[in-house]
């Protein structure tokens, strides 16, 4: 169905555009996968805006066809991965219905604060490959936008700083301050255990730790794996993007994840996405 | 070549005169402007397409080639880099432009041949802080090479290349005006299933 609806507005472009007029043979076929692909993450926002045609060409705001609701509809129902996911097409429509809902619509603007991505990297850490996630958001700076790193997850980072309590932990005895503190010498000890010194409500910031050792050298970058993105903007719902490659309509950036998520869901997405305890 | 030469002079002049009006150095792309500066990358891409297809071909000389790997290059800026990965590899390998071209170059196939595919997409223009543009134009590009044992290799890869643009000024006739140029960047190369 969707493909028939794809191949239909297909069909008015390709005889209006002198261009597609060298789209002959077994070329043709393919041409029409990479057509429907959704290949950009700009075209996964205007795709779900409703700001473009099907060959990519964006509509002016008063181009009657601009974010218009039927095409809308039309664009959101192939945004989904198709083969991978289990969404149920009952909150498939009542996702499109809300984002499409005629006197609230829900549209995607790169410059918003509600979603962010998490791009996979390989890190070279004390002479193993080892892989590190990185949170990146969108910022305003100077005269634009730039993409910068809000937090990172690093396996290795995650139990450095787990500190013991109760009456086994190591400690500094409460009359240390008589002493000069000259017990410090006996705690702050190369691989022991100098958290155990900390406030009860000390958190590390792994952020620092890794611009830090990426300084030093110590974490060296070797590359990215994969990405995907997710997205809080559309009140009460969560969707995640991947990429999917694939010899069919149905891949290029489309939707994985789709859920409705009240406050508390939301933070616990939260704190899932971002493997925080 | 002159012809080349004409057709790309005359965007610029084209583009000056389409720009000339504009008397705010940081102004908004608009999107008139945005349709010509398309054009100008989407040609820029092209010539570049053009030049891949020249130094992957088994019948270029290599004086040739080395010559249109010296005009391939100076379509990018400075320091751009190929990220490369593979259906078989997730991993990005990084390259140099030149060091690309010159692994295309050293392919080991007795014929090879690339054809684009007739899909582009170009994104939005995006500001960056220095006050500069920013876009990202995606192509196809169809590879085939067979070994002279007969051996056929395909693939489809897709192109996601960056392009700057940027406002200059030149003086005509004690005129200053204004034109927009676009320059490419990093090129992220990724094997497609199709």
């Amino acid at each position: 169905m969707k493909r028939l609806i794809l191949l239909s507005l297909s069909f008015f472009f390709v005889f209006t555009s002198y261009s597609s007029a060298q789209i002959v043979g077994e070329n043709y076929e393919i041409e029409q996968q990479l057509l429907a692909s959704t290949k950009q993450l700009n075209q996964f926002f205007k795709r779900f805006n409703g700001e473009e045609d099907v060959k990519g060409r964006t509509f002016e705001p008063d181009d009657r066809q601009y974010r218009n609701e039927r095409l809308r509809k039309r664009y959101l129902s192939i945004l989904f991965d198709e083969e991978d996911t289990d969404i149920s097409s009952q909150a498939k429509n009542d996702f499109i219905e809300r984002v499409t809902q005629a006197d609230n619509p829900a549209f995607l603007n790169l410059h918003s604060k509600d979603w962010f991505a998490v791009v996979n990297t390989t890190f070279l850490y004390k002479g193993k490959e080892l892989p590190l996630l990185l949170y990146m958001k969108i910022q305003k700076e100077a005269l634009g936008y730039e993409w910068v790193i809000a937090d990172v997850a690093f396996e290795p980072y995650k139990t450095m700083f787990d500190k013991q309590r109760g009456e086994t932990k190591v400690f500094l005895h409460p009359m240390s301050h008589e002493l000069d503190f000259m017990n410090l010498r006996k705690a702050l000890l190369k691989g022991g255990v100098p958290e155990s010194y900390t406030l009860a409500d000390y958190k590390p910031d792994f952020l620092t730790i890794f611009l830090y050792e990426v300084k030093m050298g110590i974490l060296q970058f070797q590359t990215v794996n994969r990405m995907n993105y997710h997205f809080f903007g559309v009140d009460g719902w969560y969707f995640s993007l991947n990429n999917f490659n694939r010899a069919n309509d149905n891949s290029g950036w489309l939707i994985s994840d789709l859920l409705q998520v009240n406050a508390s869901q939301k933070e616990d997405l939260l704190k899932m996405i971002y493997e925080k305890k | 070549m002159n012809n080349q030469i004409f057709k790309r002079l005359s965007y610029v002049v084209a583009l000056m005169a389409f720009f000339a009006v504009s008397t705010q150095a940081q102004s908004p792309v608009d999107p008139n402007r945005e349709k010509a500066i398309d054009s100008l990358a989407l040609e820029k891409v092209k010539d570049l397409g053009k030049y891949i297809a020249i130094i992957g071909n088994k019948d270029t000389p290599f004086s040739e080639a080395n010559r249109v790997m010296d005009r391939a290059e100076e379509l990018f800026a400075p320091g751009s880099e190929m990220g490369v990965s593979s259906l078989a590899s997730e991993e990005i390998k990084y390259y140099k432009v030149r060091e690309y071209f010159q692994r295309l170059m050293a392919l080991n196939y007795d014929k090879v041949n690339i054809e684009w595919y007739d899909v582009q997409y170009i994104s939005d223009l995006e500001r960056q802080p220095d006050g500069r543009y920013v876009g990202v134009v995606t192509v196809y590009q169809k590879f085939e090479g067979t070994t002279a044992d007969k051996l056929n290799y395909k693939d489809t890869t897709k192109k996601d290349i960056t392009i700057y643009v940027e406002k200059k000024k030149t003086q005509i006739a004690g005129r200053t005006i204004e034109f927009w140029d676009v320059i490419l960047g990093d090129i992220r190369v990724s094997e497609t299933s199709v």
